[in-house]
């Protein structure tokens, strides 16, 4: 009856152990290539296994139904403490769950409005307003709107034709987007403790972030994920670091 | 008494009887002493109002109803569907994933990823489950996404299709039945029991595609909860077992005597006079569970 099983016999993996701190191993599973002494797993090759191990899911792209999805779900179905977890990729990628989250963990963001109507907004924030994707689908990030058909616009492409409801924030400062990699980035203070705070609460290793600088106040807005070719090869060094240091340090014991 | 929100989105008032079903929620939620509030997309800044979220709306992850179920749950409310069965029942691969992990009997299912996806895997799912072999998205609702296919350029055709918005797949062993057992639960009890019919020379029992004009759609005959058979009823809470205690719809085909499960939906279709016919309290209780 366990076809599953049957199949993945066919295909002998060889299970790589790390014992690097002599007591647990850490599996990473990449769709990136890494320069590391550790053993890396694409992502194909872990699909098919049942290997349990503290899993660290490396993707450039996390969203819903994408393959980085479905490796921190596979974790997840094994028994596998992994990061990110299933559930904070879904939340992350949700521009109104990311942004209640995150306010809640105490980040500090701008109110905002989940709807699909320009005169819902208009009657509650001045324009210019930044406007959100919703529905995870897209690299498209946001829109600026200045003005009532600015908007108009912004709400039905993003919404893919008012299929989707959007997210619209106020635009009160400037908005500035960074990469983030588990955490860490290379920007002023005040940006850099966000992106911390962010991976502190959704553990998503890889991504970029939008905010808003107004005055000297950073205001969380926006996650997306990357485009493989934004990873430089400073970025790859950072991942790799930071690997290393999870598998050396035991710092696996999450959740 | 409670406050209780249901959101809605305007398809679910297209169809008269699924109309009729949301105005018996609000009688029975009424006569309970409680306040019944539909909810639309555009009021969603009034979740922190209510006690209670009951979301009708077609629910997936990637849609609006999931905001308003993880947002209620991040508020603390009781909600149906909560954001854990959206996640679970919103994809085939989670789901099928858990009934083998805890031995939920079900149609043999295998997963295939878009980078294992060639010439020899295709061989040899032929050879393991025979042809034709239904393929089906994970996201599929009302049998939108699950299509059955004999050979390999058909195959190949078809998940070409699936694969644009999922980087995987299922594939599952072809087994029609003339009819799908439908069990209602709720709570970890049986709520209602139905067949829903599969139209002549079909396989699938057809969908009420909300707004749309309805296909071709099988009867639906609906029991006594009390006189369905009782292995069939325990099925379905095992299944249930493993994604939660809120309201599920359980898809059981009964072959050679054995119950096999289809799926587990979130969010089952409640139409007056179908669901209810035999089983009027269902509202009453869906009520009690969202106050309690
Ligand atoms: N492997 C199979 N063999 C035969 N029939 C199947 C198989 N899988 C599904 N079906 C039939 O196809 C129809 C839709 O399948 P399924 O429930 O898995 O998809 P869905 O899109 O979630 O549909 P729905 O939301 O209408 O239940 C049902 O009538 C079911 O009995």
């Amino acid at each position: 009856m366990n076809i599953n099983v049957q199949l993945v016999l066919n295909t002998t993996i060889a299970i790589p152990s790390i014992q690097s701190s002599g007591v647990t191993c850490v599996l990473v599973v990449s769709n990136i290539d890494l320069p590391t002494n550790l053993a890396i797993m694409k992502p194909s090759t872990f699909l098919e296994t049942s290997i349990k191990d503290f899993t660290v899911n490396i993707n450039n792209d996390y969203r819903y139904l994408k393959t980085g999805y479905y490796v921190s779900l596979h974790a997840e179905i094994l028994g596998s403490p992994v990061i990110p977890s299933s559930e904070n990729i879904l939340d992350a990628n949700r521009i109104p769950l990311l942004l209640l989250k995150a306010s809640k963990a105490g980040i500090p963001t701008l109110p905002f409005l989940v709807t699909d109507s320009v005169k819902q907004v208009m009657s509650s924030f001045e324009f210019p307003v930044v406007v959100f994707a919703v529905n995870p689908f897209s690299y498209e990030g946001f829109e600026i709107a200045k003005n009532r058909s600015a908007l108009y616009r912004a709400i039905k492409s993003l919404g893919r034709n008012y299929k989707f409801a959007v997210c619209v924030q106020p635009l009160l400062g400037e908005m500035f987007t960074f990469k983030s990699i588990f955490g860490r980035c290379k920007q002023a203070k005040s940006i850099e403790q966000i992106s911390r705070k962010v991976y502190d609460v959704f553990e998503v290793p890889i991504c970029k972030l939008h905010i808003q600088r107004i005055g000297k106040k950073v205001h969380l807005c926006g996650l997306q994920p990357l485009r493989k070719e934004e990873l430089l090869a400073v970025d790859v060094e950072i991942i790799s670091e930071e690997i290393s240091q999870l598998s050396k340090n035991g710092d696996y014991l999450i959740g | 008494m409670a406050n209780i929100a249901c959101f809605v989105e305007k398809y679910n008032f297209a169809d008269s009887n699924e109309a009729m079903a949301l105005q018996n929620f609000k009688i029975a939620a009424e006569k309970q002493g409680h306040e019944f509030d539909f909810l639309f997309r555009k009021n969603l800044r009034e979740i922190p109002k209510y006690d209670a979220v009951f979301i009708r709306a077609t629910t997936d992850p990637l849609y609006t109803a999931y905001i308003v179920s993880k947002t209620a749950w991040e508020l603390g409310l009781k909600v149906v569907d909560d954001p854990k069965s959206i996640q679970i029942c919103g994809n085939k691969i989670h789901l099928y994933s858990l009934f083998s992990k805890y031995d939920i009997p079900h149609i043999p299912t295998i997963f295939l990823n878009k980078d294992a996806f060639n010439h020899k895997r295709i061989l040899e799912i032929f050879k393991v489950f025979g042809r034709p072999v239904v393929v089906k998205a994970p996201y599929t609702s009302f049998s939108r996404y699950v299509e059955k296919v004999a050979c390999e350029t058909s195959f190949r055709e078809v998940a070409k299709r699936f694969f644009r918005k999922s980087d995987a797949l299922t594939v599952q062993k072809f087994m029609p039945t003339a009819f799908d057992w439908r069990v209602g639960v709720l709570n970890d009890e049986v709520l209602y029991v139905c067949k829903y019919m599969v139209p002549k020379g079909r396989w699938k029992h057809g969908a009420k595609r909300r707004g749309k004009p309805s296909f071709i759609w099988g009867r639906t005959i609906t029991l006594k909860r009390e006189n369905a058979p009782t292995e069939l009823k325990e099925t379905a809470l095992k299944a249930c077992g493993v994604i939660g205690h809120g309201l599920y719809g359980v898809d059981i085909k009964e072959v050679d005597g054995n119950y096999v499960v289809v799926e587990v939906n979130d969010n089952p279709s409640i139409y007056a006079r179908y669901e209810d016919l035999r089983n009027e309290d269902l509202y009453g209780k869906i009520i009690e569970y969202l106050v309690n």
